[in-house]
């Protein structure tokens, strides 16, 4: 009875402590490195920036069993075909731009972030922008003058003035654009895009 | 003229400052804090807990203003937006913890290497530096709040990312002020003595400074950035945090309870095993949805499972210490706190944690008043609690070891201050689940999350009522901060009894 | 892969999760106390809390829709939940063995 066992003593429990950590922490290590290669822009999950020049849509895919993006035919933005370098430029001036107009203490992005005003996740294909034509022109007058092409659906909460330039908003756009067309595991559920038939 | 002027200025600010003086010695003479009770690692730890409760107050402050803002949106509109508010409502959370964190390490950390803190000096200058900078930080948040989408913006302003906001040049500025930490803890137990205790702490602040360099990137590819961004958050609050409050924990236990260093050590490691074992693949949790790959809701969900083991491990170990241990405390406010803590952790992290975190019903509550319930209980339970209880003990430290056990005078202000702090949380915790349960389910499930069931979830009028009893909670929280100040300057305050000293058993 | 919890099942999948973190605890409380003090009807609550925490992992099993490998989940709650309070017992008991307290026979 009074003998430690060996299960209960401090120096089992010791190397337990570390060979635990250690384990744990070298499959996360494992695991980071096959989902950021999984993840970089260009594979199969997250579409090349260039995605920004095709029609995306979000439809329910049976086999896999989820609401998956699915990306279409060329549909330009800004009526212009980007090139691959171009595309990233104008999506990292968007992804920049939401970092240092500190969009994400109001908004979520991809589901993360504060809860004042609506997620970004699928904010290109919402149908809030009514349809597909009048779309582009909104959204850039929208971020530009929030106040007064306020979007409020009877909240009166309104977008501060964030003192966007048209080429930030169009790279924020373009961001969001491409945001939309990564594969989020069927996040959000049963969303109806701007492209569905009422 | 000119020079007339200037003097008037000069002249106005040395009035200013001479009143300043005097305010601030007769707050000296009113308090009677006898400082010549503290050690030189404890009057450092002191000048952390001090800007720790400052910021706990910001933080409530602006969680107030935010909270006025869902309920009457034009409140403050362009002028202190939810954005900045929210924000430093977050970054004072965060900061107020890592301070009452570090203040505590300095409090022990004499008694447990046996040695005076190597670079004191260094320490001292370190805390100026810290100080300095979340000054600038929130001033900068406060009066520029955004810059234009250019990389200078995120070096000096606005690094826009929930939690870790703070511009580059603070974030290289806290690596810095970490590392002088780390050798302080380091070389002072290298020049006393190590211990278990020591070994676990060190580690621990290995993983913490390490982890925050894991957030200081800028990507443009959303996926990789919120995966590395879930790396500091996820791993600091829900691992290194966690072990290092096992840490401060554990001194506390030997020094208030008597409890032997041997047993002690052996569930220090114990709880490191359980808490990284479930905590570190947990992360898991955070990456249901971000682009990465299908085989994390898995494994988050299965950890997520796992994750009260280390809770329930408490549960029983606190039984078994109750009929192995007579409780005969001198600080009843700091039992209290901790007693606080472990309820506080076990229905935050624990039930409130577990509600809403398999993939098949995240699905819905991602992103939802639900994240804000959860985070409200979790955090004040497992931190805010204990930092408080360490508050406590060293209060008393400072009075000169007095009594602070039953029938202390004024015993009211601390027992309605824990009331209302932990009553005001827990109603606002209520509040937004019944938000975050209304918004699943008519703005993710029924509408599928357009920005139309966003609003028509905001409007309705269940989310509503909730907002203004979140409010409500808000101020209840408030005025228990007010009640936890005044206590804390004013306990044993004229107590003559001393406490008993407590020797190792 | 996953099936999203159905609409009304909401409510049941948020009870059955907190009831399982709950009657875990309870279980956890009541098993240890049970060692404390040897009284027969805290062992039986204690297995009432255990029943209470099978059945809401059963509803939750079914509200969630687990299927394939996701019963595993099921399964580790509860053998885990069963055992786990056990194992700590007896860590508590053994790593206080030299210790200067009374172990549970003494405390008798």
């Amino acid at each position: 009875m009074n003998e430690i066992p060996l299960w209960a003593s401090e120096s089992f429990w010791k190397k337990m402590a570390i060979w635990v950590t250690a384990g744990s922490f070298l499959i996360l290590v494992v695991l980071t490195m096959d989902s950021l290669s999984k993840t970089s822009a260009g594979s199969e999950r997250v579409p090349a920036y260039s995605v920004i020049n095709k029609k995306i849509d979000y439809q329910y895919n049976k086999t896999s069993h989820k609401f998956m993006p699915v990306i279409g035919e060329n549909e330009l933005l800004f009526g212009k075909e980007f090139t691959d370098e171009e595309a990233r430029q104008l999506v990292d001036l968007g992804k920049k731009t939401t970092q240092t107009k500190n969009c994400m203490n109001c908004h979520t992005l991809l589901g993360n972030g504060a809860y004042y005003a609506p997620d970004l996740t699928k904010a290109w294909l919402d149908k809030g922008w009514i349809s597909k034509e009048l779309r582009e022109d909104m959204m850039v007058k929208f971020l530009m003058d929030p106040e007064n092409n306020a979007r409020t659906f009877g909240s009166n909460r309104k977008m501060p003035n964030l003192k966007i330039t048209e080429q930030e908003a169009k790279g924020i756009i373009a961001f969001l654009k491409w945001m939309s067309s990564i594969d989020t595991n069927g996040f959000p559920y049963n969303f109806k895009t701007i492209n569905a038939e009422e | 003229m000119n020079t007339n002027g200037l003097n008037k200025v000069m002249e106005n600010t040395n009035a200013f400052c001479k009143k300043l003086l005097v305010c601030r010695n007769n707050f000296k003479t009113w308090v009677q804090l006898d400082s010549s009770n503290l050690s030189d690692g404890q009057q450092l730890s002191v000048k952390y807990f001090t800007v720790a409760v400052i910021l706990f107050f910001a933080q409530i402050l602006f969680g107030l203003l935010a909270a006025t803002q869902f309920i009457y949106p034009s409140f403050l509109y362009e002028i202190l937006d939810f954005s900045v508010n929210r924000m430093i409502h977050i970054n004072a959370m965060i900061i107020w913890m890592l301070y009452g964190f570090i203040g505590c390490v300095y409090w022990f950390l004499e008694d447990e290497s046996g040695t005076e803190i190597v670079g004191l000096k260094l320490g001292n200058i370190a805390f100026w530096v810290l100080t300095s900078a979340v000054t600038v930080v929130v001033l900068v948040y406060l009066l520029v709040q955004i810059g234009p989408g250019k990389d200078s913006s995120l070096w000096f302003i606005n690094e826009g990312r929930e939690y870790i906001e703070a511009p580059r040049w603070a974030d290289i500025g806290i690596v810095v002020v970490m590392l002088i930490f780390f050798y302080n803890v380091v070389a002072t137990f290298s020049k006393g003595k190590w211990s278990g205790i020591a070994g676990v702490l060190t580690l621990d602040l290995v993983a913490l400074a390490g982890l925050y360099v894991a957030g200081m990137f800028y990507m443009t590819n959303i996926t990789h950035e919120q995966y590395w961004w879930w790396w500091v958050i996820h791993l600091w609050v829900e691992a290194t945090w966690e072990v290092l409050v096992g840490v401060i924990m554990a001194w506390s236990l030997m020094k208030l309870l008597g409890v032997r260093r041997k047993i002690i050590q052996t569930w220090l490691y114990i709880e490191v095993a359980l808490m990284f074992g479930s905590g570190i693949l947990g992360l898991g949790h955070h990456y249901f949805w971000i682009g990465t790959p299908e085989y994390w809701l898995t494994i988050g969900g299965f950890f997520s499972a796992l994750e009260p083991i280390p809770l329930v491990a408490m549960v029983v170990h606190a039984v078994y210490d109750s009929g192995a241990h007579a409780f005969k405390n001198s600080n009843h406010p700091a039992l209290a706190w901790i007693i606080a803590q472990a309820f506080g952790n076990f229905f935050g992290a624990g039930v409130w944690g577990f509600m809403h975190t398999l993939p098949q019903i995240n699905m819905f509550t991602h992103g939802t008043q639900w994240s804000a319930s959860h985070g409200h209980l979790a955090f004040f339970g497992a931190y805010a609690t204990i930092n408080i209880a360490f508050f406590y003990l060293a209060i008393q430290h400072w009075r000169g070891d007095v009594w602070m056990g039953g029938g202390s005078q004024n015993a009211w202000r601390w027992k309605w201050a824990l009331g209302l702090l932990n009553g005001g949380v827990l109603g606002m915790t209520i509040a937004l689940l019944i938000a975050g349960y209304e918004q699943s389910f008519i703005e993710r499930a029924v509408e599928g999350s357009t920005w139309g069931g966003y609003f028509t979830a905001q409007n309705h009028p269940s989310f509503q009522s909730a907002m203004n009893w979140r409010l409500f909670f808000g101020g209840i929280t408030f005025a228990g901060f007010i009640l936890l100040v005044w206590d804390l300057l004013t306990i044993g305050k004229g107590e003559t009894r001393k406490a008993p000293e407590i020797i190792e058993s | 892969m996953i099936e999203p919890v159905a609409l009304e099942d909401f409510f049941i999948t948020f009870f059955s999760s907190a009831l399982i973190i709950l009657a875990g605890a309870s279980y956890a409380l009541l098993f240890a106390w049970s060692k404390v003090n040897p009284v027969i009807s805290i062992k039986i609550a204690a297995y009432i809390s255990y029943a209470v925490l099978i059945l809401s992992v059963a509803e939750l099993t079914r509200a969630a829709q687990f299927h394939g490998y996701w019963l595993i989940i099921s399964l580790v709650m509860v053998i885990g939940y069963f055992f786990a309070p056990i194992g700590i017992w007896h860590l508590c008991v053994k790593t206080h063995t030299d210790d200067l307290t009374p172990t549970t026979e003494e405390k008798r």
